[in-house]
């Protein structure tokens, strides 16, 4: 009898919880699909009040990409991505054996550190790095957008892969070496292959992370002719104030590298949030 | 014997030789790092913070002032008032992403149907790049935008949110829920690692679902909401581009977040020296706040192996 109950009542209770997370999805949709439909409609029907354009207006996009500069914006946040993706991911794992292989003086407390520099906000080194590089000559360059990605590439990423090459077990090392590799070897040749899943995870975020980056091009990059794909958005929503459908087809078209990253690696995306929560709780 | 020990000791200090050779030189990108974008802006931030400093002048006019951009904050209007406005959206906005967001988690976590469909779509528009989400909001909080429109059905005529100093702080917190994916995604995960038995357990001994989420969800996945509460202050505080874009901390300075204040201190205003002392306090303000949902952790947290932070 009880159990017959229980299993009406979950039944109910799994009808509701799924008509809520219906209505939520809806919620949730809503504003992408009218953005999208924004995008399509024509000059003409930017305030009407119909949800979906009469007349689908398909120029809207090429007409976007010309009025945005959307080529040289996007050649500009790649000038800056792919060093990143590079710097990032060779030198965050090359700290990261460091830490896990070799047992060296006052680990623990360069270690330590490491764990505490992820603590620091951003805002109080932000000025005195502003200065610097203004004093190298550096401001309105991608430079410093990239270069300091080539120093360990993040406290948070050398963790993560700290933490997973300690799982490692070193009798592949040790193996290696009875065979005369060097660490050097044993880092490029066994560690870079074996940590393929956390260096795919740390491309990806370190992939959203810049094309998401506002604060750093907003403050080094001066001159609209070096933007970064985010900055010049705003700065296009600046020039055509009223030209909602123009703006809302660049903003799909900045959207769209991200969601097709989004879609094809969900996965490792959801996972890598769930990581980050375990590790740093 | 003797000789036998010293040979052995030198091996070992060879040995270590050896591994801190190695192991300095793996990690040296990381310790330059440190020194060169790290440790000496923090020196130069602190010294910095008790100097007056106008940028356009040239390191020459760098001007050692004491504690006076200290004193400046207490009569500073705009700092209290960036104050009051992050103070003001920490309070509203914490409390109830969190519940939405744990909510979401949980009807997921009931294993519905369609179960990773749903998680894709509620987790899709925090991978949105802000700038992209900031555009798309823009317009509909605008006066003829999407949320008036719908408000239009139900014969309310609403306000241009954006535009008006009551309503735009408000837009602003209404805008984060659709963000909430990410923290909803934390929440999952840390369900899914509550155990069915001892959830069943409660079942047979007579609780019902409330007792059971009270006594039993709630206490294991504690260390996930005391997570998610810090990650969330520490972002209100760091709260910028959303302000920045869509209200330039405006109307009348009621979206004036701290961060974009401190911003506006730098890089409009140029004043460094003041700017900085300004990141210091909010480095004392966030850390104050960790460490208080730290200490009250251990009156609400509770970790299965009993091993806290």
């Amino acid at each position: 009898m009880i159990s017959k109950r229980n299993n009406i009542l979950s039944g109910v209770a799994r009808v509701v919880s799924m008509i809520l997370l219906l209505v939520g999805a809806v919620l949730i949709l809503t504003p992408l699909l009218w953005t999208i439909s924004m995008a399509l409609k024509p000059d003409s029907e930017i305030y009407s009040s119909n949800f979906f354009p009469k007349v689908l207006k398909w120029s809207n996009f090429p007409k976007a990409l010309s009025s945005i500069d959307f080529f040289l914006y996007l050649k500009n946040t790649l000038v800056i991505l792919v060093p990143n993706l590079i710097g990032t991911v060779f030198s965050s794992a090359l700290v990261a054996y460091g830490f896990s292989r070799f047992n060296f003086k006052w680990k623990r407390g360069w270690f330590l550190i490491l764990l505490a520099t992820m603590m620091l906000p951003g805002q109080i080194t932000m000025i005195p790095q502003f200065l610097i590089f203004r004093q190298m000559g550096w401001v309105n360059t991608p430079l410093p957008l990239i270069v300091p990605a080539f120093f360990g590439g993040g406290a948070f990423n050398i963790f993560l892969l700290r933490q997973y090459m300690s799982g490692i077990p070193k009798d592949f090392d040790e193996a290696a070496r009875i065979d005369g590799a060097g660490p050097g070897r044993v880092f490029w040749k066994l560690m870079l292959p074996m940590c393929k899943p956390v260096l795919t995870a740390i491309t990806i975020f370190t992939f959203m992370g810049v094309w998401n980056d506002f604060n750093g091009p907003l403050i080094y990059l001066y001159d609209s002719k070096k933007f970064t794909l985010s900055i010049g958005l705003s700065f296009f929503k600046g020039l055509y104030t009223s030209k909602w459908n123009l703006l809302m087809a660049a903003t799909i078209i900045v959207m769209i590298p991200i969601l097709i990253l989004f879609f094809v690696a969900q996965e490792y995306i959801i996972d890598g949030i769930s990581i980050s929560s375990g590790t740093k709780g | 014997m003797k000789k036998n020990k010293t040979a052995q000791k030198s091996k070992r200090t060879i040995a270590q030789k050896r591994e801190n050779r190695y192991g300095y030189a793996f990690v040296m990108p990381w310790i330059l790092g440190l020194f060169i974008f790290t440790l000496v802006p923090m020196i130069f931030s602190a010294v910095l913070s008790v100097c007056e400093w106008d940028i356009v002048t040239g390191l020459k006019t760098i001007k050692f002032v004491g504690l006076d951009n200290f004193k400046r904050l207490t009569v500073d209007p705009d700092f209290k008032k960036s104050l009051i406005v992050t103070f003001k959206f920490c309070l509203i906005s914490i409390p109830f992403y969190q519940i939405i967001s744990l909510g979401i988690a949980l009807l997921l976590n009931m294993r519905v149907k369609f179960m990773k469909s749903f998680r894709l779509i509620y987790f899709l528009p925090s991978i949105i790049p802000v700038i992209a989400s900031t555009m798309i909001w823009t317009q509909i909080f605008g006066e003829q935008g999407l949320l008036n429109q719908a408000l239009k059905i139900f014969g309310i005529k609403g306000p241009a949110w954006l535009n008006n100093p009551k309503t735009a702080l408000y837009a602003l917190i209404i805008m984060g829920v659709w963000g909430v994916g990410n923290t909803m995604i934390i929440y999952l995960s840390g369900l899914q690692g509550v155990s069915a038995e001892l959830k069943e357990a409660a079942a047979i001994d007579g609780a019902n679902s409330f007792v059971t989420f009270f006594k039993i969800v709630v206490p294991m996945i504690s260390p996930t909401i005391f997570f998610n509460v810090v990650m969330a202050v520490i972002s209100s505080f760091q709260y910028f581009t959303q302000a920045f874009v869509m209200t330039e901390g405006g109307p009348l300075k009621s979206t004036l977040f701290y961060n974009l204040y401190l911003y506006t201190t730098a890089y409009k205003n140029y004043e460094m020296g003041y700017a900085a002392a300004l990141a210091w306090v909010m480095f004392a303000i966030i850390m104050v706040f960790t460490l208080l949902v730290i200490k009250s952790s251990s009156f609400w947290v509770y970790y299965q192996n009993d091993d806290k932070i």
